[in-house]
């Protein structure tokens, strides 16, 4: 309270200050209409119309018209759902677990100076240029049972059925979003390594830290924050995961994979049923921003505390 | 808009003003381009029908077809296509706009269901009364599937696609095995295959269409068409008839007996892994489109040239379907919306779908015709003895079942899809697949 009353306090002097120089006031409002226009155009206004789809049948084709509840009562009782919304929080979970270590391993390696460190990131670094859809189709041609990595490794793979299980289904796409996603966030984790000041190293060397009290003590603290920049990426993309299921697992088998962002696609562009589509995008929305409040909160992301008090 | 105003009169600055300026007529843009974008009508244009195509290899024959038209129809037709595989939903959003053509490529059935009863369709009888040829060219059982409710919605306009019982015969002949005539003959081809260490039918699960026309062809052999019939007119007993049960326990016959190996929700036709099975003699049997053939012409060619044999499904003894009836994709269809500006010039266009130039060049790039004189140009065919076996048996089938997800409408799809994959994986029992097709609705 005293910080806000402070900055206010803070503002209101330099507008004075300022107020005899002619154009040189803070930004107006006029500067933040594009962006806001944008946003209520292509954000909020579909937001709004999706809200109101799901209270409606629709087929694309014929005018909506309301149904009432019909495709909430619906959804409530759908056994489809409720696993598409476990089967999310797994893939997002995974991904979170499997993704943050290894990144931060390598992100903080690639920040060091060792020799080769820039060729060898440079490949590290292939997966990120490769689209989605792209990394699944390579992915589902290793994979194949019979001409693909199980059919050389049956001691591993066993009868190479990977694709139709749930477990194998589930392990292989967060495999396969490991491998794509983990060279955006050792990015982003070599950027926060970099920016660690050099002097808490030598103090810790002095008092006598190897390398690995030194990772844990000082690396890790200090990378707090864009843990949490990185997780809340891996959260919300976990969330909107669609491309990888749509191409290696198409939700199966049967609806083993179906997770929300796939279920919501398959009622609405498969069976051209916007309403429940609709209704299942909403309830996306609802689930992605509790997820995402929760994630604020806890990491006390919102607090925007410094890693460098201090130094 | 309001406190835009007020900031532009004190701000006073005359950079600010010309930036709201800007920045309104970004905005009036956005709104009239979003506003405009319905504006232009296709019908509108005077003198000319648009033919909305799926956008594929086969487009050189329906363009050479439209500038045949174009010679001597003072109406001009405009062909438009639509590439990928995502044809359906574009043409669902456009159906009903003023962008809609005249007339549309469509799988007939269930895929253009929904726009009947939308009252979106013209009913072609009138065209037919006027010209009987429109619907006596063609063969009854493909012109059927676009029949619905009695009228006639679509006419023929690409090759038939019946399912056929794929072979690879060096492995067959290894065995000491022939195509199998008989479900027993079948049956006891998987145990020698097995044995023998191969997986006996090779089988695309992971795409789970290919799964489903294991169920067309023993639902049809056991039962006869009527038990599909029946199901998709709304009798929903008819999924819990003794026929329906026993052509299940079949089914998990086969299953159980290793048939399809264990693999099979890995492997998918649609990434070549499953024709590769079958070319590469990793399996002996394939059950697929007849789309094999070229498939394994463009990937295995020397596979395609030697080895690959084709039959039809077995038969099943007691069972209460003819051993000629067929199932697949009987053909491609033109059907035509109700407010069209030129329904002479649609008449005139569809006929050319008898043409002989028609089947000529239909002919030319692999597709077989379902027109009555196809017959007379089979010789020209690329591969003749293949288009004559898949003719004749097309001909001669009392019944051309639609495969099922084509038959129902589009929403009942991914039902029909999730029942046949856990019915194969074990995941659900006779009783669960029956309760899942149960749960489809014909509307």
């Amino acid at each position: 309270m005293s910080a806000l009353s402070f900055t206010t306090e803070l503002g209101r002097r330099r507008l004075k200050a300022r107020r005899p120089g002619v154009g040189a006031t803070r930004p107006g409002f006029a500067w933040a209409v594009p962006a806001t226009v944008f946003f209520l155009l292509f954000a909020i206004l579909p937001l709004v119309l999706v809200a109101v789809l799901s209270f409606t049948s629709w087929d694309g084709i014929t005018s909506p018209h309301f149904n009432g509840l019909a495709n909430w009562t619906k959804l409530i009782d759908d056994p489809v759902m409720s696993q598409s919304i476990w089967l999310t929080l797994v893939l997002t979970l995974l991904g979170v677990v499997t993704q943050t270590p290894v990144s931060i391993l390598l992100g903080v390696w690639a920040a060091g100076r060792q020799r080769n460190r820039a060729v060898l990131s440079a490949i590290f670094f292939v997966p990120l240029l490769l689209s989605a859809t792209a990394v699944s189709v390579l992915w589902r041609a290793l994979l194949d049972p019979n001409f693909g990595l199980p059919g050389q490794l049956p001691w591993l793979f066993g009868d190479g059925n990977l694709l139709g299980s749930q477990a194998g289904s589930i392990a292989v796409l967060t495999f396969v979003g490991m491998w794509q996603f983990t060279p955006l966030h050792a990015l982003l984790y070599q950027g926060g390594a970099r920016a660690i000041p050099q002097v808490l190293y030598q103090a810790a060397a002095i008092d006598g830290a190897g390398t690995v009290r030194q990772f844990f003590h000082i690396t890790l603290p200090q990378l707090r924050n864009t843990m949490i920049t990185s997780v809340i990426l891996m959260v919300v993309g976990g969330l909107t995961t669609f491309d990888t299921v749509l191409i290696l697992t198409q939700g199966g088998p049967g609806t083993d994979t179906t997770v929300s962002a796939y279920y919501m696609y398959e009622q609405g562009f498969k069976n051209f049923d916007f309403g429940a589509g609709s209704a299942i995008a909403l309830v996306l929305v609802v689930v992605a921003t509790l997820i995402s409040l929760a994630v604020v909160r806890i990491s006390g992301y919102d607090k925007m505390r410094s890693t460098a008090e201090g130094i | 808009m309001v406190s835009l105003d007020v900031t532009v009169r004190s701000g006073s600055s005359r950079r600010r003003a010309a930036m709201v300026a800007a920045t309104a007529t970004l905005v009036l843009g956005l709104t009239t381009a979003c506003g405009s974008s319905g504006g232009t009508a296709a019908s509108a244009d005077s003198g000319t029908i648009h033919v909305l195509v799926y956008g594929d290899a086969g487009n050189t024959v329906e363009k050479q077809l439209v500038d045949t038209f174009n010679k001597t129809s003072k109406v001009k037709a405009v062909l438009d296509t639509i590439p990928g595989a995502d044809y359906q939903s574009k043409l669902n959003t456009i159906i009903n706009t003023p962008q809609a053509p005249d007339i549309f490529f469509n799988w007939g059935g269930g895929s253009i269901a929904p726009y009947v009863k939308d009252n979106l369709l013209l009913p072609l009888d009138g065209m037919i009364a006027k010209d009987p040829g429109l619907k006596n060219n063609f063969l009854p059982s493909v012109f059927n599937t676009a029949v619905i409710d009695g009228h006639a919605y679509g006419v023929p306009m690409r090759g038939t696609q019946p399912v056929l019982l794929f072979n690879n015969k060096q492995v067959l002949a290894s065995a000491g095995l022939s195509a199998p005539q008989t479900w027993d003959d079948l049956v006891n081809d998987v145990k020698v295959l097995k044995a023998k260490g191969l997986t006996p039918i090779a089988l695309g699960g992971g795409d789970q269409w290919p799964t489903q026309m294991w169920f067309e062809y023993v639902y049809d052999r056991v039962a006869g068409p009527g038990l599909f019939e029946k199901a998709l007119a709304g009798d929903k007993s008819a999924w819990s008839s003794p026929d329906s049960v026993k052509a299940l326990g079949m089914l998990k016959q086969l299953i159980d007996a290793g048939g399809f190996g264990n693999n099979f929700d890995s492997v998918k036709f649609t990434d070549g892994g499953s024709p590769a099975l079958l070319a590469k003699g990793k399996a002996a049997f394939e059950l697929m489109g007849s789309w094999e053939y070229s498939t394994q012409q463009s990937g295995n060619p020397d596979f395609a040239k030697n080895d690959l044999g084709y039959s039809a499904f077995p038969s099943v003894s007691g069972g209460k379907g003819d051993p000629n009836d067929v199932v697949g994709n009987t053909n491609n269809f033109y059907s035509v919306l109700k407010k069209t500006q030129h329904p002479d010039a649609v008449a005139a266009f569809l006929k050319l779908m008898y043409s002989d130039e028609f089947v000529k060049a239909q002919l030319g790039i692999g597709n077989l015709p379902t027109t009555t004189n196809t017959a007379n140009f089979l010789a020209t065919s690329a591969s003749p003895a293949y288009s004559q076996f898949q003719f004749n048996l097309v001909k001669a089938a009392p019944s051309f079942q639609l495969s099922w997800d084509q038959a129902y409408p589009p929403a009942a799809t991914t039902t029909i899809h999730t029942a046949v994959q856990e019915f194969f994986d074990g995941k659900t029992d006779a009783n669960g697949f029956i309760q899942q097709m149960q749960s489809l609705t014909n509307s």
